[in-house]
This record gives structure tokens, sequence and C-alpha cells, in this order.
């Protein structure tokens, strides 16, 4: 009988992924803020793997997902890297709020 | 019972690693801490994997995660120096809007969350082959359509930071 | 082919659209050629449809679709086939199409051509419509139509102010006499239930209603009759209407809008034929206004005018016609007259075409030996118009006078006699100005040239026509194809019917004859002879004079007195436009820039502003779940 309940596993989940958004959206350094995002795909990741181990009978299909989700949060981290590299050479900033040349 | 135990205590050690160094990398001052306080949290839920029971997760979580994406990012912190005065201004504009979003929503969705109920029987490990199985078996298109995301992404990052030079 | 008379207003409908929608940028020219054969394949579907309703066909309505039920109002989208319709198409769409040929010629060298075969489709196809229409509502679609058109085709060469003054003149004098349509349609429905004419012939035999609605109704039909066909008062926009090219002029104020009043009268016949009051008022207005233009005509200077004029007045025979009780004459005049106005037009143009746009007679003469086709051709149309046998103008003039006399209005005959004299002397006068004597402007007179055969060839084709046509239809008087094929479909039961002596008709024609040649006589002592002169007799009647070639001074009159009057009105009507109609168009349009101005600030190109409104919009969403969950939201 496990002695951790699922709630509180998600529980954890759930603060860990505000934690990650208040992060996103305080900070002004665009890789601290990329940085915040994996750890709300973490927050995730555990979430799920969370219920997919304690459902009435172990769905692997959570598991799944998160190995889906490794390589999407590889792939996301490489090009979002590759596109603050790009506007710092515009120019040498990444300060998020310095940047608002698309402003309507 | 003294398993039981254990287990509660290993989970609040990760609990406390995880908040902590969350909090950490959002109000870290140097840009350095805040990406080596961000591989802790990583290590940290991958020993909330292992608690889980589903040990090959975490492993992949320390490979991918602490491996390969901590260093991504580390590069990413490398490559863009920024003038030590610019961290005067440290959080951003719109700071007290979001602070005023996100607190009642967390602390909701915290304590709401909290109170799921399981009904499983906790079979520890043996979680390698199921997920094999399925992902290879099962899930074997999407499999190879996120390897091909891979290769897309590979490109797409190569190609964004070409110089035209080259 | 009757199942088919549907296709004669969709070929000009098609090439409204098409020369519409292509004649700028590709067309061009083209739309003429396009226009031509649309009109012509519609003229060859109504042929088919003549020769139908020829074999004996009885009066047939093909039904398109249902377009009006209200309760128990119907109005469908319908076309009525009977002898009479039938006619009309055929000489609506035989007469455009050779005048569109015309125009290929004559409109070649303008900007506009494409503009111009565009709106003369449209125009085509609305007259069709008002023709072919089995009820007063879609006719009155149709009449509308060519009250559009005529507009957009007067005010042509809109670059000039003269043209759109007189564009915006017809078109409300037009509307003034489609109030009077509008009251008569609506009283029909009030009185009979239904617009459709065969409801209202069906209910006419079983129970008719009392004389006194009836003279309201036909009254007030009249009065669109009035606004639509130039009568007496509502006329003066014709004359001012010649600021259109002279295509135009042929085609719709000669041939077929103008007289749309006569057929509505013509198609109303059994409400007319039992409102006795109103026929006296019919008759009497058509035969003062064919006198009162006549005078009018003697006067003029401008050839064109000469012929609009001269329009009126023929258009005033019609419904004398129809007054004293001959339907069938008044179709037939108006058959013929189609054919030797439009000739007369048409060949006008040519002569304003050979002088490169000189319209003044004074300034012309002498050119029959420069344009010899033109000369003969209109010659021969100066001669129906002059009701010289057996020329066409004449069997149908003379049907009319006789009628007026032998169904009992002696005075009305008169009115035509006398007319008859003065029409003949203005046709002489005019001939003989434009092609006979010494040409009066030389430099003109070198260049004149003959028109191309692009032009020449209609004018010849209504030539035959105006040669053939009265004796190949109204032949023998009374009792000719035309009275046979029309007199069901227009006489009533029980109208004017007695049998007339056979040396009655020949009296009367001879008295007919001898007005026309009277008249050219009198033409040609005065313009020929030089007696008496024509300045000394102008000098003589002085004042009358005067008055003639002012038009009598009705435009002064009305402008005065009606124009002045409302003016006030206007002021208001135009305040109200500028104010609140287009304050209204303008505030929308001034509300859309300044919410997008304002609405604009939420782009402020910081992307972590937009990720706070997701989140934002997170709290609100998760809110409403609680709301939900809790019951407070929802029911």
């Amino acid at each position: 009988m496990p002695t951790v309940p699922l709630g509180w596993f998600v529980g954890v989940s759930a603060v860990l992924f505000f934690i990650g958004t208040a992060g996103v959206l305080m900070r002004r350094n665009a890789v601290v803020i990329l940085m915040c995002v994996e750890l709300m795909l973490n927050a995730a990741n555990l979430a799920l793997v969370a219920f997919s181990r304690r459902s009435a009978s172990i769905d692997e299909r959570g598991s799944v997902f998160v190995v889906f989700i490794f390589v999407i949060a590889a792939a996301e981290v490489a090009v979002g890297l590759a596109i603050i590299l790009s506007a710092y050479r515009n120019q040498p900033t990444v300060d998020v709020d310095e940047m608002h040349r698309m402003k309507g | 019972m003294s398993f039981d135990v254990l287990e509660l205590a290993f989970f609040g050690l990760l609990t406390v690693g995880i908040v902590s160094a969350a909090i950490g990398v959002v109000l870290a001052n140097r840009i350095t801490t805040a990406a080596l306080l961000m591989a802790f949290t990583f290590l940290n839920v991958a020993g909330m994997f292992v608690l889980l029971g589903a040990e090959t997760i975490a492993a992949f979580q320390v490979l991918i995660y602490v491996g390969a994406i901590t260093v991504l990012i580390l590069y990413g912190v490398m490559f863009t120096p920024q003038n030590p005065r610019a961290y005067a201004l440290f959080f951003q504009r719109q700071t007290p809007w979001a602070a005023l979003f996100v607190a009642p929503i967390g602390i909701f969705v915290a304590v709401y969350s909290l109170s799921f109920r399981d009904t499983a029987t906790g079979t520890k490990g043996h979680d390698l082959e199921p997920l094999a199985t399925s992902v290879f078996r099962d899930f074997g298109f999407p499999f190879e359509i996120a390897s091909v995301l891979l290769l897309a992404a590979m490109i797409g990052a190569i190609v964004l930071v070409r110089r035209e030079e080259d | 082919m009757i199942g088919n008379v549907w296709l004669i207003p969709a070929f000009p409908l098609a090439a409204f659209l098409v020369c519409g929608l292509f004649g700028r940028r590709w067309l061009h020219r083209w739309t003429g050629v396009i226009a031509s054969a649309a009109v012509g394949a519609s003229a060859i579907v109504a042929i088919g449809v003549f020769l139908e309703v020829l074999g004996g066909k009885e009066r047939t309505t093909v039904k398109l679709y249902e377009w009006i039920a209200v309760g128990d109002f119907r109005s469908n989208v319908a076309a009525l086939v009977d002898p009479l319709s039938s006619v009309m198409l055929l000489v609506v769409t035989v007469v455009s199409f050779l005048i569109f040929v015309y125009s290929n010629g004559y409109m070649a060298h303008d900007h506009g051509v494409h503009r111009f075969f565009t709106w003369m489709s449209l125009f085509v196809f609305a007259m069709l419509i008002l023709v072919m229409a089995d009820n007063y509502l879609l006719m009155f679609v149709g009449w509308e139509g060519v009250g559009l058109c005529s507009y957009l085709l007067i005010g042509f060469w809109f670059e000039r102010p003269e043209p759109y003054v007189a564009a915006k003149k017809a078109f409300v004098m037009n509307r003034i006499g489609d109030w009077g349509y509008t009251i008569g349609m609506i009283t029909t429905f009030l009185v009979f239930g239904s617009m459709t004419f065969t409801d209202i012939f069906a209910r006419m035999e079983r129970d008719a209603p009392t004389q006194s609605v009836l003279t309201l109704i036909t009254i007030a039909f009249f009065v669109g009759a009035t606004g639509k066909s130039a009568q007496l008062p509502l006329y003066s926009w014709l004359p001012d209407a010649m600021e259109g090219p002279t295509p135009v002029s042929a085609l719709i104020h000669a041939a077929t809008m103008v007289t749309a009043g006569v057929y509505l009268v013509a198609r109303s016949a059994p409400l007319y034929a039992a409102a006795g009051p109103s026929l006296v008022v019919v008759g009497t207005v058509g035969a003062v206004t064919a006198i009162f233009a006549a005078t009018i005509a003697l006067v003029q200077f401008d050839i064109k005018r000469v012929m609009a004029y001269s329009t009126v007045s023929q258009l005033g025979y019609m419904f004398l016609a129809l007054g004293v009780g001959a339907p069938v004459a008044a179709i037939f005049h108006l058959a013929t007259h189609a054919f030797f106005k439009a000739l007369l037009f048409l060949g006008s143009g040519s002569v304003i075409h050979g002088l490169e746009g000189e319209q003044d007679m004074r300034k012309m003469g002498g050119l029959r030996r420069k344009m010899p086709i033109t000369y003969w051709t209109m010659l021969l149309a100066g001669g129906a118009l002059a009701a010289l046998p057996p020329l066409a103008g004449f069997w149908s003039k003379d049907e009319i006078v006789g009628a007026a006399y032998t169904n009992g209005y002696p005075i009305l005959w008169a009115v035509g006699i006398v007319t008859a004299v003065l029409t003949a002397f203005y046709v002489t006068r005019a001939m003989w100005m434009t092609f006979h004597g010494e040409p009066r402007e030389h430099h003109l007179y070198e260049h004149a040239h003959e028109s191309p055969s692009v032009m020449t060839l209609p004018l010849i084709a209504l030539a035959v026509g105006t040669v053939t046509l009265g004796v190949a239809i109204g032949w023998p008087p009374d009792s000719g194809f035309i009275h046979t094929f029309l007199g069901p479909a227009v006489e009533t039961p029980g109208a004017a019917d007695h049998a007339v002596a056979v040396g009655t008709i020949v009296a009367l024609a001879l008295v007919s004859i001898a007005a026309g040649v009277l008249g050219i006589l009198i033409g040609f002592a005065m313009y020929v002879r030089r007696r008496p002169d024509p300045v000394a007799v102008s000098r003589a009647f002085g004042w009358y004079y005067r008055a003639l070639v002012n038009k009598y001074y009705v435009d002064e009159l009305y402008d005065h007195r009606i124009v002045e009057a409302f003016r006030g009105l206007f002021g208001i009507a135009w305040a109200f436009d500028v104010h609140v109609i287009d304050g209204i168009a303008n505030g929308i349009g001034w509300i859309a820039a300044r919410s997008g101005g304002g609405l604009r600030r939420v782009q402020t190109g910081v992307v972590g502003n937009y990720a706070l409104t997701i989140v934002a919009g997170l709290l609100v969403l998760l809110v409403a779940y609680g709301g939900y969950a809790a019951g407070v939201l929802g029911r």
C-alpha cells in the first residue's frame, strides 16, 4: 500500500508549475524564461507519471506521453536558444521588455 | 512500516528540494546560479519518478534534462553576455500584474489537487517492458514523427544561428 | 418556343453582365458585337414565339418562379404570351437589334463605348420584362428599369453639364408619373385582390367593380403613362433627352420606352373599356398633345428636336386611338412608328455623324448629293411620318383618325387631321433644310461624308420595314392581318363594333391623304419657292412665333411655379441626406477607425504581455469552472 497519496504528487506538480509560470511572467532575461518553461514541463511530466503509475491498473500510456514530451522539450530548447541567439545578434540584449518591435 | 516512513521522508525531502530550487531559479541573481538550480530541480524530479516506481523515466529524466538541456542552457548563457548593470532591471514591467494572476490560480490548483485519491496497488518498478512495448508497438508512428520533428528542430536551429557570410 | 420565352430577356441580361464586368478593361469595342449578337438572338426567339402564337396558341402564362407569396397576394416572375405581347416582343427586339448594329458604327470612337452597350443591354432587358410581365408588379420592375436606363443613357456624356441636367429632368418627371402607376397598382390589388392580368380580366367578366373605382384605377395608370410616354403635362423631358447619343434617342425615346405607356393602356384594355370617362381623358390628352407638340416642331432648328417633338405628337396619336376605342390601331401605329421614327433618328444620326457633330439645320443643305443612302431612307421615313400611301405610316395613322370619326369623335378627328397637315409640313421643312438647296456652310459641306455600311445597312433594313409593314399587316383596313391577330387580345366584347361602309372608309382615307399632301405643298411653297417666305411668315406671327420657338415657355413655367414652390422642401431633404444619412454612414466609419485605433494598443509587441493575457484567461476559465461546479453559474 503506497503511503504517499496521489494528491500530494499532483500538488507538488502544481506548485512547481506555477512557480515556473511566475518565472516566465516576471523575469526579464530570456534565457531564464526558457529555464522556467523547462520547470513547467517538468511539472507536467511529474503529474503525468503520477497519474500513470497510480491509476487502477498501471496505464503506461501516461509514461509514453512523457517520453514524447522529453523529445519535444529538447527540440524546443534547441530552437528557443537559436532564436535568442539570433535576436542577440541583432541587438546585444536578452531583455524581453526591450523587444517590442512588433508593437501594433 | 519503516519502509513507509522512509518513503514519506524521502518525499518530503524531494518536495523541499523541488520547491526551493524552483523558487531559486526564479529569484536567482546570477544566471549561472539559476541554471544550476534548475539542474538540481531536475534531479529532484527524477527522484520523484523513482518514488513512483518509474525508474526508466527517471533515467531518461537525468539523461535528457540534466544531461542535455542543462548543457544547452549553459551554452545559451555563455553566448549572451550581458552588461552587469543590466541586472539592476531584474523583473519585467508587468510583474505586479503577473503576481496578481498567478498567485490565486496557483494556490487554488495546488489545494484542489491535493484532494486526488488513487486506488493503485502500487507495484514498484517493472516499467521498462510495458513502456517499450507501448512506444514501439502501439505508438510507433508518433515515435517516428517525433524523430522527424527532432531532425527538423535541429536543422531549424542551425539555420537560425547561421551567419550570412557562412 | 413559347416555353423558352424567358430566353428573350436572358440574352440581353447576359450581355449586360459581360459588358459591364469586362467591358472596360478587356472588351472595349467588342461590347458592341456581343450586345448586338445578344439582342439578335433575342429577336430570333421572339420571331419563333410570334410564329407559335400565330399558329393559334392561346394566351399562355410561362412562369419562371414564384416571387411573392404573402397572405393572399401572389406575384410571380411569369410571362404572359399572347398576341399583344408577342407583337411587342417582336417590335422591341427587331428594332433594338438594328439600332445596336448601327451603334457599333456611331459610337465607335467614343471612349465610353463599353458603358454605352452595358446600359443599352440593360435597357433592352428591362423593356422586355416590361412587355412580358404577367402582372403589374413585375411590369413595374421593367417600368422602373427602363426609366433608370433612360437616365443613364441620356446623361451618357456626363462630362458636359447639359446631359446630366436633362437626365435628371427625365428621371424626375418619370417618377411623377410612376406615382400614378403605383396608385393604380395598389388600388388594383385592393379591388381585385391580385395584380395579375389574367386574374383581373377574369374578375372583370364575372363581377366588375363600379365605374368610379375603375375610373380611379385607369386614370392613375394613365398618369403613369403620361410620364413615361411624354404626354401633357409630363412631356418636356423628351426634347431635352436629345442630349443623349442618337441611337439612344432612336431606341428609347422613339421606338420602345416611350411606347410603354401605350402598351400599359392597351394591356389594361378591359379596365379602360368599362371606365368611359377615362377613355375620354386619354383620347383628349392624346389629341391635344399631338397638335401641341406638332406646332412646336414647326419652328425648331435642331434636327433632333424636330424629331423629338414629332415623337411626342405621334404618341399623342396613339393615345388618341386608345381613347376612341381603337386599341388595335394604336398598337399598329406603335409598330409602324417604331420603324419610321427609328429610321428618322438614325438617319439624323448619320447626318450628324457625317457632319462631325453639327445638329443645326440652318447650317446644313444639299446633303443629298453627299449622303445618298441616308437621304433616300430618310425620305421614305419622312413620307411615312407624313402618312403618304403606300408607306406604313399612312395605314396606321389613317386608321386612327378614321376610327375617331366613325366612333363618334368628330372634334378629335379634326384635331388629328390638322395635326397631320402640320406633321407633313415640318417633315418637309426638315428634309428640305437638311438635304436640298444650296449648302449653307460650305466648310461643313466639304467634309460631309456618307456613313459606313454598319450604319447604313440598318437604315436600309428599317426602310424596308417602313415601306412594307403597313401594307403587309394592315391591309385591308379593319380586316387585315393585324386586326384579326390582335383584335381578340385587346378588344373587349361589346366594344365599338359597327360595320362601316366602304365608302366612308375611302372618303376618310382621301381626307387623310389630302391633309398630308397639303402639308407637303405648303412646305414646298415656303421653302423651295420661298413664297410665302418663311422669314416673313415668322415675323407676321410675331409673338406666337416667339412662343413656339420657346416651346410655349412650358419649362420656364414649371421651373418658376413648381420647382420654386418646393424649394424649401428640397432644402430639408438635402439637409437630411447630408447630415442624417451621410452622418450615419460616416459615423460607422468613424467608429470603426477609432475603435480600431484603440484596440491596436493591445498589441504591445512585448511577448510577456501576451503570455500574461493567456494566464489571465486561465484565471477566468477557472473561475467559470468553479462557478459551474459550485452551482453558482449556469443552470
